[in-house]
């Protein structure tokens, strides 16, 4: 009992003496930590998404082939459920309680011109608008106009009686036009870039048995094309705006009785009296017709990957439900597509956003490698649909070089705020690193960017964390980063829109989207090694299932990384 | 202790900042500074059970799947081999269907009976082809097997010995 009151007078004694010492310096040092703690517990944020769904972002089946991995979901659509499959439209009237249909381009056109709905079923009705960008100007249409020039389109050809389209445009409306009115009137369409040269475009023709062609007005030597397309019959030209005044009507010689040429815009002033401006009633029991598009490979000119109607949906319903429900496209969205609406990711994400009632921008210089800073001019988008190769030229010429030490600073900072999960706020700091490299873009409003890679575009087009990271901070927008391959509708893989994790060397592409299921194949065999080629199998898949020519492995996060 | 005179500061004493107490709070201060601010590693989960690797089997190679000395209990209807595991009270050793375990249980699910004389005696012969069940047991068989594929996983598919896919078992 003696020894007790002396720890405790000694305690006392220090506790005395230390405080003793008190002087300012010591009221300065306290109020910093005071300050300090009061900071960051203000500033600090939960984070986007619970981490452990970024820990394990796709599930393995049980059980596996051997000599392959097992088979990989997206954690929306569970094992032993069907994948998803279609857009789940509710047509009015139907039974509440009934599941819906899975769609076709028709009903997104519909969806569209009948504008916005609100949970309950009645709606603002609130339409989205269609913008071709040319330069720095963009053009507005309404979806009337469209529908009227759809059906136009549409019924002329149906009644020349061709079945099967060609359609070799930019991207415009008059691009999206011809898929619709595809759609509506029975056509096969097939989307042929519009760079090519006259030889492989008439070769690409032949090997399609087009009936018709839509293209560009003066882009084509029609005599050349002609030869050796004597099933091709009616050639309608899109003349541009600055070249309406000319007389397209002229036909060469030697094509003169076999083929027949009109103007686009002629058309639809001669026509448009006469087929309304409502969208065409259809039965939905009806299959839609097919769409073909050219799939670039090194050795041809390309080769045909036709879409069946409910692969395309499939795939457009994979990539919308991809986002979860805040960060959808919605009505007030403005979709600026920068990647050619010839490549299956663009025209899932324009055909998801016209289903969304987005406003939707097409630039006539869309394609895989555009220049970023450029395209983006003009308008102000909320969501940017790019490829790889763009975005990745981009952040090499233009965000490497103007990063000085103010903006490293502030990058620094706003990494941070990455890794712990949570994209940085767009405040003060955020100007004052843009102020180099993104000042003249007009992205102020850019909530998010949508990123394509393709399986065999190339190592250098890839991704890297960092670059992510970089696009992230310096546009203020999220990023999704997805995988496409030949023969699968929208995407294979992509990037989960909350995952800012950041490792060494190009990203991973996430999970697999809802619409398919992904086995590695032909791997060594090696339980511990989760890799070999991709082989994709579900909806959104032509011939349900198809083996990519590119290589992956897992990580052990459950996502998938190509391997080089 | 400390007597007052004492405890009024000097007016000529000079005020420093390396005492005592100013070094623990500048320390803590550091602390607290570096925990805030340091890189932290994403979060990982530990890695799931490895998947089981899809096999063929023979009525023999079968045999030893009946949950004795915690080995999982297989069972096989009509060439399919379900990992019953999970019904491990009912499937095996001790439970109600125990002569099933790692054995073929298609007849004795279509005749509702559990007895021995249910099973292919001959492991080395052929597959019980199931030929002589009337309609009534295949609708048995069928309304267990649909059960079985909705609770149970299939993990091999079961061969007669001579099968030429044997070789693979």
């Amino acid at each position: 009992m003696d020894s007790n009151p002396s720890i405790v007078a000694k305690l006392d004694a220090f506790a005395a003496e230390l405080l003793a010492d008190w002087n300012i310096y010591t009221t300065l040092i306290a109020g910093g930590i005071v300050a300090f703690l009061v900071f960051s517990f203000v500033t600090s944020k939960d984070s986007d998404i619970h981490p452990f769904l970024l820990a394990r972002q796709s599930t393995a089946f049980p059980v596996r082939q051997p000599g392959e991995t097992a088979q990989y979901r997206s954690l929306e659509t569970p094992h032993g459920f069907p994948l998803r499959s279609g857009l789940n439209v509710k047509d009015p009237g139907a039974p509440r309680w009934t599941s819906g249909r899975k769609g076709d381009l028709r009903d997104i056109w519909k969806a569209a011109v009948r504008g916005a709905v609100g949970e309950d079923g009645k709606g603002s009705g609130k339409q989205g608008k269609i913008y071709t960008v040319l330069g720095r100007k963009a053009i507005e249409h309404s979806l009337e106009q469209v529908t009227q020039e759809i059906n136009v389109i549409g019924s002329r050809l149906q009644s020349s009686k061709v079945n099967t389209v060609a359609v070799c445009l930019t991207d415009s409306v008059e691009l999206l036009a011809s898929i619709f009115a595809g759609a509506f009137y029975g056509l096969k369409t097939i989307i042929i870039p519009h760079n090519l040269d006259a030889d492989s475009l008439s070769s690409l023709l032949k090997e399609s048995g087009a009936e018709a062609l839509i293209a560009e007005a003066g882009a084509l030597d029609l005599s050349l094309v002609a030869k050796g397309n004597d099933q091709l019959s009616q050639v309608i030209w899109v003349a541009k705006l600055g070249s309406r005044h000319m007389d397209w009507n002229d036909v060469p010689e030697d094509v003169k009785g076999t083929l027949e040429v009109r103007v686009w815009h002629e058309l639809v002033e001669e026509k448009k009296d006469l087929t309304g401006l409502d969208v065409p009633s259809w039965d939905p029991s009806t299959p839609a017709p097919s769409l073909t598009t050219v799939w670039p490979s090194k050795s041809s000119a390309g080769e045909f990957i036709e879409y069946q109607s409910e692969n395309l949906i499939a795939g457009i319903a994979g990539i919308m439900f991809s986002l979860p429900r805040p960060q959808r496209l919605n009505p007030n969205d403005l979709v600026l597509s920068i990647d050619s609406l010839s490549r299956s990711y663009p025209l899932c994400q324009v055909m998801a956003a016209l289903y969304s009632n987005a406003s939707v921008a097409l630039n006539s210089v869309a394609g895989e490698s555009v220049d970023f800073a450029l395209a983006t001019v003009g308008l102000s988008p909320t969501v940017i649909i790019a490829s790889s190769r763009t975005m990745s030229e981009y952040h090499s010429k233009f965000m490497k070089p103007h990063s000085g030490f103010v903006s490293l600073f502030s990058r620094w900072i706003q990494v941070r705020s990455l890794d712990s999960g949570y994209m940085p706020s767009h405040g003060l700091l955020n100007q004052v690193a843009n102020v180099g490299p993104t000042a003249e873009l007009s992205l102020d409003k850019l909530r998010l960017l949508c990123i394509s890679h393709r399986v065999n575009a190339g190592r250098e087009a890839q991704l890297d964390y960092e670059q992510l990271a970089d696009l992230r901070i310096l546009t203020g927008a999220r990023v999704v980063y997805a995988l496409t391959g030949p023969g699968v509708a929208g995407a294979v893989f992509q990037t989960n829109i909350f995952d800012y994790r950041r490792f060494q060397g190009s990203s991973h592409f996430g999970a697999p989207l809802s619409s398919v299921e992904v086995v590695l194949t032909g791997g060594s065999g090696d339980e511990a090694k989760q890799e070999g080629q991709i082989t994709v199998s579900g909806p959104s898949v032509i011939s349900r299932k198809t083996t990519l020519e590119g290589r992956a492995r897992i990580r052990d996060d459950n996502t998938f990384e190509l391997l080089p | 202790m400390s007597t007052p005179d004492e405890a009024v500061p000097q007016p000529a004493e000079v005020m420093t900042i390396a005492t005592p107490i100013n070094l623990i709070l500048l320390s803590l201060f550091v602390i607290l500074v570096y925990l805030q601010l340091r890189p932290k590693a994403p979060v990982s989960l530990p890695k799931g059970p490895p998947p089981v690797v899809f096999r063929t089997f023979t009525p023999t190679t079968l045999l030893p799947f009946n949950g004795e000395n915690d080995a999982p209990v297989y069972l096989a209807v009509r060439g399919r081999v379900f990992d019953v595991t999970p019904g491990k009270n009912f499937y095996g050793p001790g439970g109600p269907y125990e002569n099933f375990a790692g054995r073929d249980a298609s007849r004795g699910l279509a005749c509702q009976s559990f007895d021995e004389e249910m099973l292919t005696k001959d492991l080395k012969g052929p597959l019980d082809d199931l030929k002589d069940l009337d309609n009534e047991q295949l609708e048995n068989l069928q309304s267990w097997e649909e059960r079985f594929s909705e609770k149970y996983l299939v993990v091999g598919k079961l061969v007669a010995e001579g099968d030429p896919e044997a070789k693979n078992a």
